[in-house]
């Protein structure tokens, strides 16, 4: 009983983080409808930059997150602007042939300036636990966990409450439409584009202190976030939420009851089933 | 008399530089030697054989499939299996394994032929992964993470020649076969009825469908095609390597591989494949061996330019995949060969619009 | 017409080879882990190979290394070794490092006939195929496994073993090794988990053994697994009589400093500075002075295999026939120790290489394993995380 709730527990706090990644994945893909196969090296980048910072400034994972937002912000802006903007209207197939280039593009770059060794960001609390009831509860998957959860509640009343945030959902419902009422579409893609890759970044920062550090890390996180997105349903933030934590709970489950070799496998099974009993996902909008 | 207006003739002379070509290419071996050459050109060709197979079912059907490595690893994998645990030569393990990808193309495809367009890629990719990770975890089955060593080399009796699987320059001569005989298949699809409806299929699959054409049926007898000769290439992969473990049979850059062999040649064309393996197998070459061009002589030992090469592209060539892929689908989506046909057609238009010099 | 004619015999005197000429360098070919996740520990396989062609020179034998990277992936190395056996005609060849890539290579060796001394991987199939030009330096696979119970149970009365590796030919082959062994000593087996390298998650599995309440937990990783695996360890609560290290992993600078983690994880190694062989304490202390850190067993290994191949080919000739017969009847000994390749039990040229087994204490390995070597006690049974 105790492995079951542990299980979970470990399944729900590392769920989180996934959330995370599928969160500016779901974003980039509800406002522009691009299938962006570069979003994990966009949370390696985020790692690296965090641990840049760690050693050459000795700032704290968490603290990074401040500069790694902005920064990552930037970046994804600016691949929007240069290079993403221009496949809008490409053929879906095209567009994730781009983003697997520019995936390539980035993680080669960052083993060109970086070489492959890995690293690790060891900081005090990096093995820290506490004791609940006889479960082991990861103190730095928890603080993780809870900036997610900041991060999702802070994002979703931008999205509701903000005219900027309005403008973004109006352009994800129907871009034709929004641009009719004067909505720079646009900037909209770009500050879209930029969001998801902040959100990746602050990602990355959040498990820099648990996970190595290598340029193909982002390998990982891309099918995953994709499932998540799926699963949530394309282009709802809830969704991404809990499709995340579902997503974490059965990969942790599988590890456990079916093997640990199986555990992505698992995953993958679910993802292939959902795509074709309901692709809308848990909460989003039919779209063929 | 031989004229040049008699169909039959214009028909030789049009397939004569392709016959040169591949005589040129057939004779090769007896020039040349030396290994290296010998094993690029086995590359080279089993890239046009994948490149074709892919085509017919992402450039002809428009079914884009990131995960052709399956039929590829299953392929391998057949072919090796049988060879290491039940002594079936090759003669009989490549049809095996082209049968055991049509069946699991077969498989594939009814569950992932209902996706359209992006989640199709999607569901390419993960079944791909799917089938690697348990090729890892099952390893009673197929040595896991360990795969297999092929340690001694078969021979086939062909014609009265020995065939040895051992020599390279076997497989060279059967890579080049099988090139050019998936070059004939992709040739023939496109101009069969088949092609045809493919083609359709990919304009507008819901057009098609309405205009009578079965969706499932072509679209399932492309995969066929496009499995069993990718399963072909992954067995004589295996063969030539002499190794096969998870991450070679169905790793995602099998796909990749595949797919930006045809986005650079031209996706849909026939010559597609062609000319993206041959700018791309030894550019990658050159980018992650730079001493390979002073095996082949074509620059002097101890050259400079290697030497910088070696040290700062070399550990990161796939870079120089990434980026070719971006700037390929940013300006030139249709390939070299798209490229051609419009500079070709530029041409023709200007010749047109010139006005014809006084008699 | 005259100066014609002497210009014509200079130039065929000067095109003659000079009469005091020195003997050709021998060519070595040295495949490697340059880059690829492998490539830290494979960068202490160069600095060794550099220096031992360094002491080679110094004894009066050129030797031109010819370094190949594989990348840590077998095709690779496979056509490194054609590329060094044909193209550039080495008279043996030294390397490679991971377990995979040498499975690949060693059937190409002993096609083309040139000498392959592996320096430092531990599969047991390598040399049990009967290969006569396969030659390893290092202790295979079971040694690994070997060492580390026996050093434990000499230490107490563990009953329950639980095994976490990694899911390569490395993983599973010293795990394959130690489960036999582990059989053998009449230790009951609770866990068997394989874990894929790159998904840095363990806590499932972790807690999975915990569950189990295991004596020993034996792990098998290289590199930065191993720091994750202790770290969530430490994060679950799994508290074991001992953590055996079977892997290169357990084995670097960067696991040692990590002193929360790693303090009284047993490791075993092909080599330690203390162990009292000839030179091992100088080779670290220059390797150190070198490269500013401290040198990995495969430092060791790659440099006594440079050394040992550069020696037998020299005296060959650089015939590959004829380096290779040196290397089967000769002897050496140096900072490895005693080096003979014998054939034995099913191994044909193996080196009967003895694995001392380290513990961490207080940030530093101490060799506490076989008697000859230990300078410290092991400290045994585990006593939890502070």
């Amino acid at each position: 009983m105790i492995l079951l709730l542990q299980a979970i527990l470990s399944g729900v706090l590392v769920g989180g983080v996934y959330a995370l990644i599928g969160i500016g994945l779901t974003l980039i893909f509800g406002v522009m409808r691009v299938i962006n196969f570069a979003h994990g090296e966009l949370v390696m980048l985020g790692m690296y930059v965090t641990w840049l910072l760690f050693v050459k400034l000795g700032w704290d994972p968490y603290l990074s997150i401040l500069a790694v937002a902005p920064l990552l912000f930037v970046w994804g802006a600016v691949l929007q602007t240069t290079v993403v903007n221009r496949v809008l209207d490409a053929l879906p197939q095209n567009q994730i042939l781009l983003t697997i280039g520019l995936g390539l593009v980035m993680s080669n770059a960052v083993m060109l300036a970086a070489t492959s060794d890995y690293r690790l960001v060891s900081t005090s609390y990096s093995s820290a636990s506490f004791d609940l009831g006889g479960l082991s509860v990861s103190y730095p998957l928890l603080l993780s966990f809870l900036v997610t959860v900041a991060v999702t509640v802070a994002l979703y009343l931008f999205l509701l409450r903000t005219d900027t945030g309005q403008a973004i959902r109006a352009t994800a419902q129907d871009r034709l439409a929004a641009q009719l009422m004067g909505i720079d579409v646009r900037r909209m893609s770009v500050l879209a584009f930029g969001l998801g890759a902040a959100l990746a970044g602050v990602a990355g920062a959040l498990v820099a202190p648990t996970y190595y550090i290598y340029p193909q890390v982002g390998a990982a996180f891309t099918l995953k976030a994709f499932v998540i997105v799926v699963l949530g349903g394309m282009g709802s933030v809830v969704g991404a939420t809990l499709a995340g934590v579902l997503i974490g709970v059965t990969e942790s489950l599988a590890a456990v009851y079916v093997a640990s070799g199986l555990k992505e496998l698992v995953v993958y099974v679910l993802f292939l089933v959902l795509l074709l009993v309901k692709p809308s996902g848990l909460l989003g909008k039919t779209r063929a | 008399m031989i004229s040049l207006e008699r169909p039959a003739v214009r028909a030789a002379l049009r397939w004569l530089p392709a016959a040169l070509a591949v005589t040129a290419l057939a004779a090769f071996p007896f020039a040349v030697t030396k290994p290296y050459p010998i094993n690029m050109g086995v590359v080279l060709f089993l890239a046009v054989l994948m490149g074709s197979a892919w085509n017919v079912l992402g450039g002809y059907a428009g079914q884009y499939s990131v995960g052709h490595a399956a039929y590829f690893g299953v392929g391998a994998y057949t072919a090796v299996l049988l060879f290491e645990r039940h002594q079936v030569a090759p003669w009989f393990g490549l049809p095996a394994a082209m049968l055991a990808a049509v069946l699991v193309g077969v498989v594939i495809g009814g569950i992932t032929f209902r996706l359209r367009g992006p989640y199709f890629v999607l569901a390419s990719i993960a079944v791909a992964e799917i089938i690697r990770l348990a090729a890892l975890h099952f390893r009673s089955f197929t040595n896991g993470a360990e795969g297999f060593v092929i340690a001694s080399a078969p021979s086939i009796h062909l014609l009265g020649v020995e065939l040895s699987f051992g020599t390279k320059r076997s497989f060279y001569w059967l890579t080049l076969a099988l090139a050019v005989a998936a070059v004939l298949v992709s040739r023939a699809v496109l101009r069969a009825r088949l092609g045809y409806l493919l083609l359709a299929i990919r304009e507008d699959q819901d057009a098609a469908h309405s205009l009578g054409i079965g969706l499932s049926w072509n679209k399932n007898l492309a995969l066929a095609i496009s499995a069993a000769l990718t399963g072909l290439a992954g067995a004589v992969f295996a063969g030539y390597t002499r190794f096969i473990d998870p991450s070679a049979a169905f790793g995602l850059d099998v796909s990749v591989r595949m797919v930006l062999v045809c986005l650079v040649g031209g996706i849909g064309r026939v010559e597609g494949p062609i000319i993206g393996a041959a700018i791309l197998i030894p550019l990658e070459e050159v980018l992650r061996n730079p001493g390979g061009l002073e095996t082949v002589g074509l620059l002097p030992r101890g050259s400079e330019l290697v030497a910088f090469v070696g040290r700062w592209i070399s550990p990161a060539h796939l870079l120089v995949d990434g980026l070719i892929m971006v700037l390929v689908i940013l300006f030139a989506p249709e390939g070299v060969a798209g490229l051609l046909r419009r500079l070709r057609a530029r041409r023709r238009e200007s010749a047109a619009a010139a006005p014809s010099p006084a008699p | 017409m005259a100066p014609r004619l002497a210009h014509a015999v200079l130039v065929a005197v000067l095109s003659l080879p000079p009469l005091s000429a020195r003997a050709a360098p021998v060519r070595l070919g040295f495949i490697n882990s340059m880059t690829g996740p492998e490539a830290p520990i494979g960068e202490n396989l160069t600095n060794g190979a550099d220096l031992a062609v360094e002491d080679l020179k110094q004894r009066g034998i050129d030797v031109v290394l010819l370094k190949q990277d594989d990348g840590g992936k077998q095709q690779n190395a496979m056509s490194a070794i054609e590329q060094l056996a044909t193209g550039e005609e080495v008279a043996a060849v030294v390397g490679p490092y991971t377990s995979a890539s040498s499975n690949a290579v060693a059937p190409l060796a002993q096609q083309y006939e040139v000498p392959l001394l592996i320096p430092a991987a531990a599969k047991e199939e390598l040399t049990r195929a009967g290969r006569s030009y396969v030659f390893r330096l290092n202790a295979p696979a079971h040694v690994y496994a070997a060492s580390l119970l026996d050093a434990v149970l000499a230490l107490g009365q563990p009953k329950t073993i639980a095994f976490v590796y990694e899911s390569t030919d490395f993983g599973s082959s010293v795990s394959n090794a130690g489960k036999q062994l582990a059989q053998k000593k009449g230790l009951e087996i609770v866990a068997d988990e394989a874990y894929q390298k790159g998904a840095p998650d363990y806590r499932s599995t972790l807690s999975k053994i915990k569950a189990q309440n295991p004596d020993l937990v034996f792990m098998v990783s290289y590199v930065a697994d191993a720091i994750l695996l202790m770290r969530q360890s430490r994060e679950v609560g799994l508290k074991p009589q001992a953590f055996l290290g079977g892997g290169a992993g357990f084995d670097t600078a960067q696991f040692e400093a990590e002193r929360t983690i790693s303090n009284l994880v047993y490791s075993v190694t092909q080599w330690t500075p203390d162990t009292g062989w000839p030179g091992a304490a100088e080779f670290a202390a220059r390797y150190q002075a070198r490269f500013r850190k401290k040198p990995t067993y495969h430092a060791a290994c790659a440099y006594a295999a440079v050394l040992v191949a550069g020696e037998a080919a020299a005296g060959a000739g650089g015939d590959p026939k004829k380096t290779r017969e040196a290397l089967a009847r000769g002897s050496w000994t140096g900072v490895l120790g005693p080096v003979r390749f014998e054939s034995f039990d099913g191994f044909t040229n193996q080196n009967r290489h003895v694995m001392p087994v380290v513990q961490y204490q207080d940030g530093k390995a101490q060799t506490v394993w076989p008697a000859q070597f230990a300078k410290r006690k092991a400290v045994y049974p585990f006593p939890g995380w502070k």
